[in-house]
């Protein structure tokens, strides 16, 4: 395919403003993750350690799937104005609820065979969360993580329309980069989503103790409907 | 032509009052409720019916193909991957960057936006309706052959019918999906909700970014919850199956 | 679920797919009605039966009106116009008209020179550059129609605080700002009546570039996150007066009155009144209505195609 190796070459001549804008792109994404992680993670461990707010916890990532993610820009545009926290505050409405959800989930579904045994042994509520409830929970919580940060990745390229920058500065620009441009910089942005999902599987994994590893997690695929929760579509 | 500039007109021409906006729109206000009035008919409505049709499209055509695929799959289960492995790759590259690259194609028309948008529906409904098909419990299968039902009538009166979530849930993600992608077919064809959202944004005019964004957010919102209800009624049998 | 239900619903959205994509079909683009037969007698309808042309127009305010200027004034005459509006900056216009899927859009000369036919001289006046660019056109299956009186230039916009501050009043002010902030839509950067001529005709070198989409640099302009904006001359939010506009008094944006630019091929088949109409609209357009159209547009928010067809109504070209 021509295009293809137009766009390669155009990987190849422009590493400096891909780095640039990269950069930019993943300065986006950390922010609005990490807000959202500081956020969504304690209040959704909490929220599951008590048993409590399941309707609200499990719908809020049903309704932030749903959330068109232009039109977010769009009225995030009109109230803050153009720019990098605008965006980033649109992204964190996007990755919050699912971020939520998967802790809420994770912690509030852990075996109570296994919680029991340890209140019986002694704990304390709180060692019961510490000890025994977030180590289980720990790999659904990086699941949703890792969902996450690919949602972000694939919809900060639309920050160009909002004056801020990303990679999708230049696949807005067909002007000036033309097609092989676009398609550089769109192979990019799916790089960028893979490694991501590399990552954070990697960490998942990591954090999965021994011995769950070797079960399959199945129930959350079922709850969000879908057979493959990390797939989302790039914007 | 061979005066390149033209003469003006012998009287300067009439430039009528073409109406002051009201104060709110003329101070871009936070929402001015008169602009909404005034322009939904000539610019919010028919977006948002454009909209709708750029979607139904999308959704019908991305199912039918889909579940045409999937039912091929399901029954030779060679062509899973390769199929997996194109819609897949479709699904990487951002809409923004496919919008346009299709433009030498099939030009800057409704086309171009419905063939992205039939490619993005097409992986999740392939891959939900495959995954709902598979998840049969073997030996239900086997019991309704040994019942003596033939391979199609096991198809159409077993297992589809307990695929039903996973495809249900397949159509939910899929039209909240497409719902979203389409305001970026904007860049292709000036239509959808996309449309006033980008003029919004060319003069940052709060009201038309909040009136189609919200809009647009209430479209995705109502679609899943009407696809839920969808759901509920035709599998009634997995309400028992949450029980906390 | 009974094998039957099951059939009706896949069958009901079989006939859901088939309907919508018949409806969908059925329309066109942006298919606004047209305003024919309000005051032209059926004699004056050269465009009935003539085969129906595809405009395009750029992606800012100016070009939707003269988009819908040109569109209702032909459709008044009988002729079919598909509106392809917003399709983006003149490159994408320039390739579209190429490719066929427009058969014309309305462009600026000096735009079109330099950005189309690579021609980066720099003319005496607005005819020398039209008979320039008119040859180039011929020579690649379009044709220029005549000129309008309004030109609309590309100009840097400053805050009237910031020109105080800096003491500016004209371009060449500019040079002596250090990582001077300028916001402009992202073609700017390679063009002639761009940053390319503002290095080499005023020596502007160090610039801080920001790519922005054609209309939020006054937003940026007004936050502080640019010093300095490109705007257009005839630009509504210009008429505010919150903005101070820098002389250009070396021309290096150059003129940039507006012609349609129409495939050669289409205005044969169109036959002789379509250039006609087009210009009748031209010799209507001076830089003051321009000026109030698209204020109209962008300050007081009315629709490009109300705005057009008012002004069409109230000098007769419709």
């Amino acid at each position: 395919m021509n295009d293809f190796t137009d766009a390669l070459q155009f990987i190849a001549d422009n590493t400096a403003l891909l780095w640039s804008l990269t950069l930019d792109h993943l300065a986006l994404t950390g922010a609005a993750v990490g807000i959202s992680l500081v956020i969504a993670i304690p209040l959704g461990v909490t929220l599951g350690h008590l048993h409590r707010g399941s309707f609200v916890a499990i719908n809020v990532s049903n309704v932030g799937r749903a959330l068109p993610s232009l039109a977010l820009i769009s009225i995030g545009v009109a109230v803050l104005g153009i720019g990098f926290v605008n965006v980033m505050v649109a992204l964190v409405v996007l990755a919050f609820p699912l971020m939520l959800t998967n802790a809420y989930v994770a912690v509030e579904g852990v075996d109570q065979d296994a919680v029991e045994a340890a209140r019986g042994m002694g704990m304390k509520p709180h060692e019961v969360l510490w000890k025994v409830e977030l180590p289980l929970a720990l790999p659904l919580i990086f699941a949703g993580i890792r969902t996450a940060v690919v949602y972000v990745i694939a919809t900060a390229t639309l920050a160009a329309v909002a004056g801020a920058h990303s990679l999708g500065d230049i696949i807005v620009d067909q002007a000036t980069y033309r097609l092989p441009g676009v398609l550089g910089a769109a192979i990019c942005v799916a790089v960028l989503a893979l490694l991501a999902e590399l990552l954070f599987a990697g960490l998942q994994r990591a954090v999965t103790p021994r011995a769950l590893r070797l079960e399959e997690r199945g129930a959350p695929t079922v709850l969000l409907g879908n057979p493959d929760p990390e797939r989302t579509v790039s914007t | 032509m061979t005066a390149a500039a033209l003469p003006l007109a012998a009287a300067e021409p009439v430039i009528p009052d073409f109406g002051r906006g009201s104060t709110c729109v003329r101070e871009n206000g936070a929402f001015c409720w008169d602009w909404v009035s005034d322009h939904w008919g000539d610019t919010l409505r028919p977006a948002l019916m454009q909209h709708l049709a750029l979607t139904a499209i999308a959704i019908s055509l991305g199912f039918a193909i889909a579940f045409v695929l999937a039912l091929a799959a399901h029954r030779r289960g060679r062509l899973t991957t390769p199929v997996v492995l194109v819609t897949g790759l479709l699904y990487t590259i951002p809409s923004l960057a496919l919008f346009q690259l299709l433009v030498p194609f099939t030009g800057l028309s409704r086309t171009t936006a419905e063939v992205a948008l039939v490619s993005y529906t097409l992986l999740i409904l392939f891959r939900n309706t495959l995954a709902g098909l598979a998840g049969v419990p073997e030996e239900v299968r086997d019991a309704a052959r040994g019942m003596g039902l033939t391979q199609r009538q096991v198809l159409w009166t077993v297992e589809l019918p307990l695929a039903l979530p996973a495809i249900v849930a397949g159509l939910r993600i899929a039209t909240v999906t497409v719902i979203s992608l389409a305001t970026v077919a904007v860049f292709v064809v000036n239509e959808g909700l996309g449309a006033p959202i980008y003029a919004g944004l060319q003069q940052t005019f709060k009201t038309e970014l909040i009136a189609a964004g919200a809009l647009c957010v209430a479209l995705a919102l109502i679609a899943d919850g009407l696809l839920v209800l969808l759901q509920r009624v035709l599998t009634p049998w997995t309400r028992v199956a949450r029980s906390r | 679920m009974k094998q039957g239900t099951l059939r009706t619903i896949l069958a009901l959205v079989a006939a859901l797919a088939l309907t919508t994509g018949v409806a969908a079909c059925g329309g066109s683009d942006n298919d606004d009605s047209s305003t024919n037969g309000s005051t032209q007698a059926a004699a004056t309808q050269p465009g009935k039966g003539k085969p129906a042309v595809t405009l395009g127009t750029k992606n800012f305010t100016e070009q939707f009106v003269l988009g819908q200027l040109y569109k209702q004034a032909l459709e008044a005459k009988g002729y079919k116009v598909a509106l392809k509006q917003n399709i983006g900056s003149t490159e994408i216009a320039d390739k579209a008209l190429r490719s066929g899927q427009i058969d014309l859009y309305p462009e600026y000369i000096g735009i079109f020179n330099t950005a189309v036919a690579g021609d980066s001289k720099a003319y005496p006046d607005v005819n020398a550059a039209f008979s320039a660019g008119q040859a180039y056109a011929r020579d690649h299956g379009y044709t220029l129609l005549p000129l309008t009186p309004f030109t609309d230039v590309d100009a840097l916009a400053v805050t009237p605080d910031y020109a105080r501050e800096h003491n500016l009043s004209s371009v060449a002010d500019l040079a002596a700002i250090r990582g001077l902030k300028l916001g402009a839509p992202p073609e700017f950067r390679e063009r002639e009546t761009g940053l390319v001529g503002l290095e080499r005709v005023y020596g502007i070198r160090d610039v801080d570039f920001s790519p922005l989409t054609i209309g939020l640099q006054y937003q940026a302009l007004d936050d502080g996150k640019i010093d300095t904006a490109d705007v257009f001359t005839t630009d509504g939010q210009l008429q505010s007066g919150r903005y101070v506009v820098l002389d250009d008094p070396k021309n290096v944006f150059g003129f940039q009155n507006v012609t349609p630019i129409v495939s050669t091929k289409v205005l044969r088949a169109e036959g002789p009144e379509f250039a006609t109409t087009l210009n009748e609209v031209s010799r209507a357009l001076t830089t003051r209505a321009m000026q109030q159209m698209n204020a109209a547009v962008a300050i007081d928010k009315q629709n490009p195609a109300d705005v057009a067809k008012q002004y069409l109504q109230a000098n007769g070209l419709v």
